[in-house]
């Protein structure tokens, strides 16, 4: 089911995909390269399709915007695996995958009688990945979890702040997404393995201890300092955030004593004419307890805000750049459709989707290979699109198709 | 548990030019999986991570104490190769003709000088994987742009909703995108690119865009300005489809615990978890329309009742309630955590220099192939003699003359 061939893709791997809201990236990791994704949801439809955005914000099981970008390049089934010729489906399909993702509750699978042991006994080589809040085995396994509580418990939430204030949150639900680029990475180490060998084997992926590899430093501060450190962000210069005529930019001006980091800065500031640039000629600037004192923190934002409300974030990015001092614009979908480098490389993938009858973009490559090429692949499916495609290819005539669909073991799109 | 002692990636040879911090942490994770990984270091040109903090005991002096750097680095062999002087590149020659994958963040360029670019390695060896991280790309306007992480997550739009409505935008706190978005990106370009060797016998090009992959982690900004001309505004601690979704002060030192109700059974059982308090029961609470459009007044309600309370009992007690639920760990705390020391995330390694400290694994799990924590971060050169004399062939006198003449240092 390749689309492009043998040589340039992953043709050859096959992936079934019984995720939902946590999990779906890692199918549309597999998608990018041109492995044929088979996308499996419950017959009522993708938890997925319920969570907006929608499109032009109409609620609907097909116009759910997360759902068209991570479930775009998939062919799409609806299936219940609660019956008993849902299940012997989901067996056959599982005769000819290399790897089936899901996230399902630890042991819900084991209950439907389509445990690992049970699916390895069809196909020895299957690769099957879980991706769940806190794993398959360990004293949480069983409790629910969900992307906020799991970024709490693994130590991350926590850094998003200063002081004694309260964390902030990442947006797109980066606790999922850490497991999801993680299950992506451990399946295709794990698919590796089976290709070599014949051996597939089950891949345990959670959310607890995927937050666990953005802790930056902070686990080794305490093991090494004894210090519970958090987030950065009001020491002057040092990774600090400021207003501009339309948003905020951030700027990385020195670290630690980096005198050499600073220079370019001060030079900037002085070529622009900024009123007061010469308090930055002081030696106290490279002295870290200098700018995170309230004094330091507060000189540095009145002066350099001052000059940066007067530009917006595009050219200050630019001019900075020019004198090679590390400003970027905190930018938001706007700034990022009209950014001129991501304009210049092609980045965005403009998809026509025929039910809404709408053109919407969406991120692209995340790499370029020699040899491989990237695809964002077809508009995401609509609910049971590739049923009777799937089933007619594992055998089932117009009849049958149509029976299974009366009796909602499948829906039919 | 596990039947078949080989590791996934025995075999498999990594050439590791990278320093710092996304490209470290992709070939640790190969590593771990059973991938020999030599890292090549320099004295004078050290991975500049190595000065940074934290340091065993506070103690910043030297090349071998710093925290963040050994939890890059653990499970690696390290050769110091002082790459500016010419008699280096044979060295490294001889390495790469031995690995399966070369992997470099440097600039763009600076592999070229040492004449090890893509179309002179190609040509060494002609299966290898050729691995270039850059900030932007190696075209357009802005491919010379400079950048730390903190610069990349405010610049892919990690950090414009991370902030409380009204103040400036926060971020992670973190330099994010360097430790998941892009060592994942690279990770498993890394394994496509083996995957389709397998077929063709050939090597290739991987070339990570750090900004591009971050941005395919976090889409949903840019879609729904091109869907509907939407800018999605700061979240707070707020989630647009669940109420209540906060941080919730508990008893002691910086200590919250954060609470996540999606449905209306969750929102019921809450209530009953907090002993049915008569303000819950207000009309206006009783959809999650109407908890989202009175959410601060909600918050502060389930605050009232937190505030006395402790966050690890509260906890479980929500948990075994099917409330999510989760105190706000610090470093310390998830350190301390059951459930991850259950599963054995956390490992400690015996180093030289600093003793037994801390590190974490991959946050994988494979039921055939460990996954693995063997040694601890390696000293500036600890294996280069191990490694010439070894794997690459050298006599010891042979070492001894290179030494001699600085290509080792």
């Amino acid at each position: 089911m390749g689309i492009d061939g043998n040589e340039h893709s992953l043709s050859d791997i096959r992936v079934l995909d019984f995720t939902g809201e946590l999990g779906p990236y890692t199918g549309k990791m597999y998608v990018g390269l041109g492995a044929d994704v088979i996308h499996l949801e419950p017959v009522a439809g993708d938890p997925l399709r319920c969570r907006g955005p929608f499109y032009k914000g109409i609620p609907d099981q097909n116009g759910s915007l997360q759902f068209l970008y991570y479930n775009g390049g998939k062919r799409g089934m609806a299936l219940d695996l609660k019956s008993e010729k849902g299940r012997d489906i989901f067996l056959e399909l599982c005769k000819t995958t290399d790897l089936l993702l899901e996230s399902f509750a630890p042991g819900y699978l084991d209950q439907l009688d389509l445990s690992y042991n049970r699916l390895s006994a069809v196909n020895p080589g299957l690769v099957q990945t879980s991706i769940t809040p806190f794993g398959n085995f360990g004293p949480y396994q069983n409790y629910p979890g969900c992307d906020f509580t799991t970024s709490a418990l693994g130590g991350f939430l926590f850094l998003a702040g200063v002081e004694n204030e309260k964390p902030v949150r990442a947006c797109d639900n980066q606790a999922y997404r850490m497991a999801e680029s993680y299950a992506a990475v451990g399946s295709s180490i794990a698919l590796l393995f089976a290709k070599r060998t014949g051996i597939g084997q089950f891949v345990d992926v959670c959310c607890m201890e995927a937050v666990g590899m953005a802790l930056e430093n902070a686990a080794q501060y305490w093991d090494l300092e004894g210090k519970n450190r958090r987030g950065r962000g009001t020491e002057a210069g040092s990774a600090t955030v400021h207003p501009c005529k339309n948003g905020y930019f951030a700027i990385v001006a020195i670290m630690g004593k980096n005198k050499i980091m600073w220079d370019p800065f001060v030079q900037w500031m002085k070529e622009e004419g900024v009123e007061d640039w010469e308090v930055f000629q002081d030696e106290r600037w490279i002295e870290p307890d200098y700018r995170r004192s309230k004094t330091g923190y507060e000189t540095f934002c009145t002066v350099l805000e001052r000059f940066t409300m007067k530009h917006d974030k595009l050219t200050l990015y630019e001019k900075a750049q020019a004198h090679r001092v590390a400003l970027t614009p905190v930018s938001n979908g706007k700034d990022l459709l009209e950014n001129p480098q991501l304009n210049f490389r092609q980045f965005w993938q403009t998809i026509k989707h025929d039910y809404l009858n709408a053109d919407i973009t969406f991120p692209g490559a995340p790499y370029e290979f020699g040899n491989l090429k990237w695809r964002f692949g077809q508009p995401a499916p609509t609910l049971g699109q590739h049923t009777a495609e799937i089933l007619k290819s594992l055998g089932y005539d117009e009849g049958q198709i149509h029976a299974l669909a009366k009796e909602g073991i499948v829906y039919v799109g | 548990m596990l039947a078949n002692l080989k590791r996934a990636l025995d075999g498999v040879r990594i050439c590791d030019f990278s320093w710092v911090g996304a490209g470290p942490i992709a070939t640790n994770v190969l590593g771990q999986c059973g991938a020999d990984v030599i890292k090549i270091e320099s004295v004078k040109r050290p991975d500049i991570l190595r000065k940074g903090g934290p340091f065993k005991d506070g103690i910043g002096e030297g090349m071998e104490r710093s925290g963040y750097f050994a939890n890059r680095n653990p499970n690696k062999k390290c050769i110091s190769l002082n790459m500016s002087h010419p008699k280096a590149r044979d060295v490294a020659i001889r390495l790469i003709e031995k690995s399966d994958i070369i992997i470099n963040n440097f600039r763009v360029g600076q592999m070229e000088k040492w004449n090890l670019g893509w179309e002179d390695v190609r040509h060494i060896n002609p299966r290898i994987i050729y691995v270039t991280m850059s900030l932007q790309g190696t075209s357009g306007p802005h491919k010379s742009y400079m950048g730390f992480g903190v610069n990349l997550n405010a610049l892919c739009g990690l950090t414009e909703q991370s902030g409380f409505p009204g103040s400036r935008p926060f971020g992670t706190g973190t330099n994010y995108t360097d430790h998941v978005m892009v060592p994942t990106h690279t990770l498993f370009g890394i394994m496509a690119a083996l995957l389709q060797r397998e077929k063709t016998g050939q090597g290739q090009t991987v070339s990570i865009s750090q900004l591009e992959s971050a941005i395919c982690m976090k889409p949903t900004d840019v879609i729904a300005y091109s869907a509907n001309q939407e800018v999605l505004p700061p979240l707070g601690y707020s989630d647009p489809d669940a109420a209540p979704h906060g941080v919730f002060t508990t008893l002691g030192y910086r200590k919250w615990i954060a609470i996540a109700v999606f449905t209306e059974t969750e929102w019921q059982r809450l209530k009953q978890v907090m002993g049915s308090p008569s303000w819950a029961d207000d009309e206006k609470f009783s959809t999650l329309t109407g908890r989202k459009q009175h959410e601060e007044e909600l918050n502060a309600g389930i605050e009232a009742w937190t505030k006395t309370r402790y966050a690890d009992l509260l906890m479980k007690e929500m948990l075994n309630q099917g409330i999510m639920a989760g105190e706000v760990n610090d470093a310390r705390a998830a350190i301390d955590d059951e459930h991850l020391r259950a599963r054995g995330f956390w490992s400690y390694l015996d180093h030289p220099v600093v003793g037994s400290t801390l590190y974490n694994r991959a946050p994988i799990r494979f039921s055939k192939t460990p996954i693995e924590m063997v040694s601890a971060a390696p000293l500036l050169g600890q294996h280069t003699t191990e490694v010439l004399t070894g794997l690459l062939g050298y006599s010891e006198d042979e070492v001894k003359q290179l030494s001699a003449e600085d290509v080792l240092t």
